[in-house]
């Protein structure tokens, strides 16, 4: 089971649900390619207004559970020069970040028993240097003996993914960052 | 070549035959019990040559808190308390304790670390920075995954807070190298706080009443380590 292949499935259908909810969704690949977590950020970094979501799926824990993940803390990010560091961009949308994935969290719980209530804290590399609410979503797990039973969780992730972008969308006001664009 | 010859040529090759379909499975197991036994011997002699730090029979045993997997809620760490003979140096009691700690619990289940892995260096700088140098062994035989890598993380960072008072935060090397993330996900360029309270010597260390080898589970709640970044 080659988790890279079941990814781009769910991705699939996450963008198909979001479409449905009238957003734009912009993929950082498309087929076996493998970016560097710097170069999926630029892509997300190059958007205005935007919300990244990461899709990954463990090797361990409950299977047939969801969990999405928000960045660390983070220093803020001091205004000196008016820039964003760029090792830190996370550090101004953590907040955002946080009100996103306790949304998505939330629908996935629904679905999906045995998922945590709200999500969770990690220091997820990707997410760091995303200027963007940011989200890591980890299904559970590539354990499960028939790869069929991840993919009936596809359209249940992409459901919650979808209704929790746009439960988010009101509340979604551009922080103003150093160096952000008027 | 006379009829009786051939029988004897016949019942020779039928005996080699036999033989061989004896002997071969025999020898078949035999050779693969010896590879297994020379894999576990390099395994045990490269334990013993990177991990000089025996522990020391002559110092006080402690309760020692571990943190490893709990076998009733998913992904959360429980502390198991261990009584150990630890130096009172806290690099040495540091090397012990995470030796300890890759050495896994009783229950192979609830291991957070790979068996394979190892522990190569472990320095801690005046200011309470501790580095810890790990085989690729982590990095690699990690079942990959946020929640997996984070718990390998947090069992160490809190197996060092509740044992260590001097570590206040953690940087993790692979095989004496920085690297991005331990497996793909975790990022590993900053380094974990393990303490907030102030640096000070384990001098409230309280010997164990009994020097037995017990497992106590104990019920205190999870905590998450955070990552604290380099300005």
């Amino acid at each position: 089971m080659r988790e890279s292949e079941i990814v781009l499935d769910f991705a699939t259908q996450v963008r198909r649900a979001l479409e449905l909810q009238g957003f734009q969704v912009v993929q950082t690949r498309q087929g076996n390619e493998n970016p560097s977590f710097d170069d999926r950020s630029a892509t997300a970094n190059a958007q205005r207004g935007a919300v990244f979501v990461t899709l990954h799926i463990s090797s361990t824990g409950l299977p047939g559970t969801a969990r999405v993940y928000v960045n660390s803390d983070l220093p803020p990010v001091a205004g000196a020069n008016g820039l964003i560091p760029w090792e830190r961009a996370q550090a101004p949308f953590l907040g955002l970040s946080r009100r996103f994935g306790d949304l998505v969290q939330g629908f996935l719980t629904q679905r999906f028993k045995g998922s945590p209530d709200t999500a969770q804290t990690a220091s997820v590399r990707q997410l760091r240097t995303t200027a963007a609410p940011a989200i890591a979503v980890e299904i559970s797990s590539v354990t499960v003996e028939d790869r069929a039973d991840l993919e009936r969780m596809a359209p249940g992730v992409a459901d919650a993914v979808a209704r929790g972008a746009a439960a988010f969308k009101p509340s979604y006001v551009v922080p103003n960052t150093p160096g952000a664009l008027p | 070549m006379t009829s009786r010859w051939k029988i004897v040529l016949i019942g020779g090759l039928v005996f080699i035959v036999l033989a061989a379909a004896i002997y071969f499975p025999i020898l078949r197991r035999r050779v693969k019990r010896a590879a297994r036994l020379q894999q576990q011997s390099e395994e045990q002699a490269r334990r013993e040559l990177t991990q000089p730090i025996a522990i020391n029979p002559g110092d006080p045993r402690v309760k020692t808190k571990l943190f490893w997997a709990s076998d009733t809620i998913d992904a959360t760490l429980v502390p198991v308390t261990v009584e150990l003979p630890l130096s009172r140096d806290p690099v040495l009691r540091s090397k012990q304790v995470l030796n300890t700690l890759l050495a896994g619990p009783v229950d192979a289940e609830l291991r957070t670390l790979p068996p394979d892995a190892l522990l190569l260096a472990f320095y801690l700088l005046p200011d309470g920075t501790a580095i810890a140098d790990f085989s690729e062994a982590l990095a690699t035989s990690i079942p990959s995954g946020i929640v997996s890598e984070q718990l390998a993380v947090n069992s160490i960072t809190r197996t060092l807070e509740a044992n260590v008072p001097q570590v206040q935060r953690l940087k993790i090397l692979i095989h004496g190298q920085e690297v991005e993330t331990l497996a793909g996900h975790l990022d590993l360029t900053g380094t974990f706080v393990v303490s907030t309270h102030p640096a000070q010597a384990p001098a409230a260390d309280k010997p164990a009443a009994a020097a037995s080898g017990t497992l106590t589970p104990d019920k205190t709640p999870d905590k998450m380590a955070q990552p604290e970044r380099k300005p």
